[in-house]
């Protein structure tokens, strides 16, 4: 039983660094949801903030020796994934609408008089992207290729 | 049933049919007029058994004992020690407060108590009775109409008003139906209210009516001032004494029980005043004749022989107030006998059915107030009188000429119809009675009682004559507890000669110096003139009506002809008491013994004025020769071929615009108030789209200015809008941790 | 500790005032490493105009500054092989939550993040919550974060749109970023016992609102080797009501999801045409 004692006269620099990590996290991912443009993108950058509370609680817990903050980190997991399932819902349902994830697709909804905001000097992307898979909405069959199916030495 | 229990079923059925035929009006369709009908129906022949009632119990005969029966139904308002009389004020008269202080305070409450007296039991018969011929009527001549239900409706809650009215023993519950009767009124003529016409008469009648109506409020609140109770009757105190009540039989019994002088006049004024306005007297009449829009069963119920008449009922109530106050008396004779004359001269030159009876009715109500005013019994009764026999005819004349235009198309203009005594014979004769009768000749309703109102403005004018015929009758008639007063001064004198301070205060009224014989002459002659001039539009309208070739307006079609029995059975049975009515009760003196027992005729002041009925030949012959005239200058103009012109008119040359656009009054009233209030209401107006309307859009500028400059950050883009969240979230941990 | 040269020494500022400051005092530190973040995070945006790869490189090794004066005012744990694990993974955690933000692609974001997430559970697992440590990484690594690269592929399959090229205000937001972990990390400094009243750290009793009535249970000691047990035993007695709620919201998104969904597939043409002003943009 050594390492408990140990840990115990170092309980306030640990919470002190466990709440920094939080905080760090925690700005990042509002920076991150203040600037990014793609939904898909801001809600990582929500998930991320979320994780610096976690931290933050975990921290408190470890302090007090409270599983208090534990079990609010579960609910925090818990609202999390309902937050994913239902936001991804509704990321889907815009994305149908207007074909883009772009946050800004939405500016419609602005004051009427207002004039639309564009995007200026959009830098150019050289990099080569890799292509990743791509998946067929549900509820539609997907084309195949029948010359290419035929060809097929394996399968 | 006792007969208080009786008296409350008569206003309480029609308020029920009324109730009813709202509720489910709509479902009873074709048949919405069965509950109003019933219910005014059973309501009538309460107050029928009511009129026996009261008459049996009063003993009949020559000396009746004074009825009144009342009954207090709730308590509706009740404030303790509202009222502390003074010394020497009226209120606290020690002869009328029977017990143990008479300057003890006294409550306000205001009972909904009814009171059954011959008066009350009179114009309840009359209201209940014309009432019901005009609801049987109605189910003829508002046939097909989409307003039939409504129309029931406001009926029977006409007859529930003016039964409660009559039968009110409070004078706030006698305002509040006062306001009723009104409503119904405006109702009734706004009846077709998308025709702007209706619409417009419904308003102008409220609104004349509401210069009366206040004459009416401030009279009441006059006379809580002065006698420390609204109440008619007397009142029964927990601890044993008596408050008396204005018309209750503690202060009538008084000889000084009532006040003179400067308020006594301005009560009796006030009240004039309204009753002005209810019954279309002369500055305020100008509502009666636009009345006329309103259907014709409303015409004749409400605006010819029920709701006009109110005032003449109210001044007849308070008649020992009025006693009190003899300057008052004269100008209620003086406004009457104006109004009758001038009412009869714009009647002659009138085109419009209608309307030459909606000014016959001012004409006869006219006749009415001058009665009033001469301040004896037989005035009093003689008003009452006019008003059961003109109730009667004038509803006749009415319905006769709702007859006439229901088969006409709606044509009511007499120069484009003639003849119709061919098309419509029924109409034709009862409505030849009910001229007759309101022409005042002889063996007709109308005979009598104008006869006994030209005898009673006679008798003021001619003191002396109708004392030296009349004298040996007094003895019978005076009350034991007067004291012997000499009869030869009728009138107010013997009552302002017992009551010094009426007697000194009544000269400080300016109005008590028109109180002379001379006054009296002239409104006698006037009366009589009058006389001539009703024979003549009357027989005019039945001579342009009746007589000559035959002529139908287009708007009738091909089917014109005699309305159906619904309708020509209420004119046959009008017609028997406007044929009879007058004799029967005149030749028996039944009506004014029956009436002699109402309390407020039992006043000493009033009861000293009685005279014997006698027939006065003079003045039939004077009365009946005037009519005649009347009905020869009527024939000579419009007999026959001549039917459809304005022959009479011509020879009045310059009079004839004058009288044709109603003495232009109406364009008096434009221009004395209606213009200079538009003038008020223009600066108003201007004042309000300028000023205030400024002030109003400067403060609507603010965020108008501001919005234009923020809205700019609503640009649509959720990003900024966190950004401005967190922002601000910053600034206020910056400023949380600065206090820190 | 002698004052440093001061860059600002020849500017017009007083040398008096400066000379006073402790150079390497905490707040100080903290100060750059904010300043040094705000500007590294807008040099590393990808934001309009010529983003040259000179200004990235500037931006991430301004980061890597920013990182060591992070470490520099960390707190010594006393203990060196807690302190390097502790410092590893919050490493980790922060370098790959930086790039999951500036990463342009969203699927490479999505993968930092999954980084992010590992380390995330380090940092949960030094602070001795071992169970959580693991169900993050099972329930984001493993569920969330898949279901958002489902849909990343199902919307977006290949190469990158403009929105993902730029950025909305980056300057602006950034420093408010940066603002926001320097109030924080000031007030974390502060903590300590001896702290003033206004900052003291609070005690447990006043932590969990202990009343005169009910006093807290006495601490416990959260790295026995019973302590899933025991978290297990506390979330279903303590709290055993909000894990019923937490049980009905689940069922309640699932079920909304499903509801938005099939509502949405019946589409709203109107509604539709009237956003077509964004598809052609």
């Amino acid at each position: 039983m050594m390492l408990p004692t140990l840990l115990a006269a170092a309980a306030l620099p640990l919470l002190q660094n466990g709440l920094f990590v939080g905080a760090i996290l925690f700005s990042l991912g509002l920076v991150g949801i203040l600037t990014r443009r793609n939904l898909i993108v801001m809600f990582l950058s929500a998930e991320l903030m979320l994780q610096g509370i976690s931290v933050s609680l975990v921290a408190w817990s470890r302090y007090h020796g409270d599983f208090g903050g534990q079990v609010l980190v579960i609910f925090v997991l818990s609202v999390a994934a309902c937050e994913a399932a239902v936001a991804l819902v509704f990321v889907l349902q815009a994305f149908t609408r207007t074909g883009r994830l772009d946050a800004a697709a939405w500016q419609s909804l602005r004051e009427a008089s207002l004039p639309r905001s564009v995007d200026h000097e959009i830098p150019a992307f050289n990099d080569a992207m890799p292509s990743f898979p791509r998946l067929t909405q549900a509820g539609h069959s997907p084309a195949t290729d029948e010359a290419a199916a035929s060809q097929r030495d394996h399968v | 049933m006792s007969p208080s229990q009786l008296l409350i079923l008569v206003p309480l059925l029609p308020l029920l049919a009324a109730l009813a035929t709202v509720i489910a009006g709509r479902r009873l369709g074709s048949r919405a007029h069965l509950p109003a009908v019933f219910g005014i129906a059973a309501a009538a022949i309460v107050a029928v058994s009511l009129v026996i009632t009261t008459a049996r119990s009063s003993g009949g005969g020559e000396n009746p004992r004074p009825v009144d029966m009342v009954t207090t139904l709730w308590e509706w308002a009740t404030v303790a020690d509202a009222y502390e009389p003074e010394a020497g004020s009226p209120a606290a008269v020690p002869g009328t407060a029977i017990g143990a202080d008479a300057h003890a305070a006294r409550p306000l409450s205001i009972a909904v108590a009814l009171r059954l007296d011959p008066l009350t039991a009179t114009m309840l018969a009359i209201i209940t009775g014309v009432g019901l011929l005009v609801a049987v009527y109605s189910i003829g001549y508002m046939h097909d109409d989409p307003g039939y239900p409504r129309f029931f409706a406001l009926v029977a809650m006409f007859v529930f008003s003016m039964s409660m009215l009559v039968a009110a023993s409070n004078f706030l519950l006698v305002y509040v139906f006062w306001e009723a009767v009104g409503a119904c009124s405006y109702l009734l003529i706004g009846f077709w209210f998308s025709k702007p016409e209706a619409a417009r008469a419904a308003k102008k009648a409220f609104l004349v009516n509401r210069v009366g109506d206040f004459g009416l409020a401030i009279g009441v609140f006059l006379l809580w001032l002065t006698y420390g109770t609204l109440d008619f009757h007397d009142t029964l105190s927990p601890d044993g004494t008596i408050l008396p009540g204005i018309l209750g039989q503690t202060r009538l019994a008084d000889v000084s029980g009532y006040v003179g002088g400067l308020v006594g006049t301005a009560i009796c004024l006030l009240l004039l005043l309204a009753a002005c306005g209810k019954s279309a007297q002369l500055p305020l009449h100008v509502w009666l004749p636009d009345a006329m829009e309103g259907p014709t069963p409303a015409s004749a119920l409400i605006h010819a022989a029920t709701m006009v008449t109110a005032g003449i009922y109210l001044i007849a109530r308070c008649a020992p107030l009025y006693m009190a106050c003899p300057g008052a008396l004269v100008t209620v004779s003086i406004i009457g006998t104006t109004t009758a004359l001038v009412a009869a001269l714009i009647g002659t030159v009138q085109n419009d059915l209608k309307r030459v009876l909606a000014y016959s009715t001012i004409s006869q109500l006219g006749y009415m107030f001058a009665s009033l005013g001469t301040g004896t019994l037989l005035g009093f009764t003689a008003a009452i009188f006019h008003l059961l026999t003109h109730a009667f005819f004038k509803a006749l004349l009415f319905l006769g000429a709702g007859s006439v235009m229901h088969s006409m198309g709606g044509v009511i203009d007499m120069r484009r119809f003639g003849g119709l005594r061919k098309l419509m014979p029924i109409t034709a004769v009862t409505f030849l009675i009910g001229s007759l009768a309101l022409a005042g000749i002889a063996p007709f309703a109308g005979f009598f009682s104008k006869d006994e109102i030209l005898a009673s403005l006679h008798s003021k004018g001619w003191p002396d004559a109708h004392h030296a015929a009349t004298g040996e009758h007094h003895a019978l008639l005076t009350t034991p507890g007067l004291t012997g007063q000499t009869i030869h001064d009728v009138g107010y004198r013997g009552v302002s000669a017992q009551s010094d301070h009426a007697l000194s205060s009544s000269a400080a009224t300016g109005l008590d110096a028109l109180n002379q014989p001379f006054v009296w002459q002239l409104l006698f002659w006037m009366a009589l003139i009058t006389a001539g001039l009703t024979a003549f539009y009357t027989f005019r309208a039945v001579f342009m009506t009746f007589t000559g070739p035959l002529r139908v307006p287009e708007e009738a079609g091909h089917h014109a002809h005699e309305s159906p029995p619904v309708m020509t059975l209420p004119l046959l049975i009008l017609a028997v008491p406007a044929t009879l009515a007058g004799l029967v009760l005149f030749s028996t003196e039944s009506l004014s013994h029956f009436l002699a027992a109402t309390p407020s005729f039992t006043a000493p002041s009033v009861l000293e004025t009685a005279t014997p009925a006698v027939f006065h030949w003079d003045l039939a012959i004077q009365g009946t020769l005037a009519a005649a005239l009347g009905i020869v200058l009527a024939a000579v103009g419009h007999l026959g071929r001549r039917s459809d012109g304005p022959q009479m008119e011509r020879w009045l040359g310059p009079f004839r615009p004058f009288l044709e656009h109603r003495m232009f009054i109406d364009q008096l009233y434009v221009g004395l108030i209606v213009k200079p209030l538009e003038a008020i209401a223009f600066l108003a107006a201007m004042f309000d789209r300028a000023f205030i309307d400024g002030i109003v859009r400067g403060v609507a500028w603010l965020p108008v200015a501001t919005g234009a400059v923020v809205r700019r950050l609503q640009s649509g883009m959720v990003q900024r809008y966190a950004l401005a969240g967190v922002i601000g979230v910053l600034a206020i941990i910056v400023i949380l941790a600065w206090r820190l | 500790m002698t004052p440093i040269a001061s860059p600002f020494t020849t500017v017009s500022l007083p040398t008096a005032a400066l000379s006073g400051i402790d150079w390497l005092s905490p707040g100080v530190l903290l100060a750059a490493a904010v300043t040094c973040l705000a500007v590294s995070l807008w040099l590393v945006l990808p934001k309009a105009g010529r983003s040259g790869t000179f200004s990235r490189r500037l931006g991430l090794l301004l980061g890597a500054i920013t990182l060591g004066l992070f470490i520099a005012t960390g707190h010594r744990l006393g203990n060196l092989g807690e302190e390097a694990v502790l410092l590893t993974v919050s490493l980790v955690a922060v370098i790959s939550a930086a790039a999951t933000i500036t990463c342009r692609s969203p699927v490479y974001a999505a993968i930092w993040f999954a980084l992010c997430l590992s380390g995330v559970a380090g940092v949960l697992l030094v602070l001795g919550a071992q169970f959580l440590g693991v169900a993050t990484i099972v329930v984001y690594a493993g569920a969330i974060l898949v279901m958002f690269l489902f849909v990343l592929m199902l919307a977006q399959p290949s190469g990158l749109t403009t929105s993902d090229r730029i950025t909305n205000e980056p300057l602006l937001s950034a420093v408010a970023g940066a603002v926001l972990l320097g109030l924080l990390s000031l007030s974390i400094g502060r903590l300590s016992a001896d702290a003033p009243a206004c900052c003291r750290l609070p005690t447990k009793a006043a932590a969990l609102g202990a009343t005169a009535e009910s006093t807290p249970a006495a601490s416990v000691d959260l790295l026995a080797a019973d302590q899933v047990a025991r978290l297990g035993g506390e979330l279903f007695g303590r709290h055993l009501v909000a894990v019923e709620a937490i049980g009905i919201l689940l069922l309640i998104a699932l079920i909304g999801a499903i509801a938005i969904v099939s509502h949405g597939l019946e589409g709203d043409q109107a509604e539709t045409s009237s956003l077509q002003e964004g598809r052609q943009a």
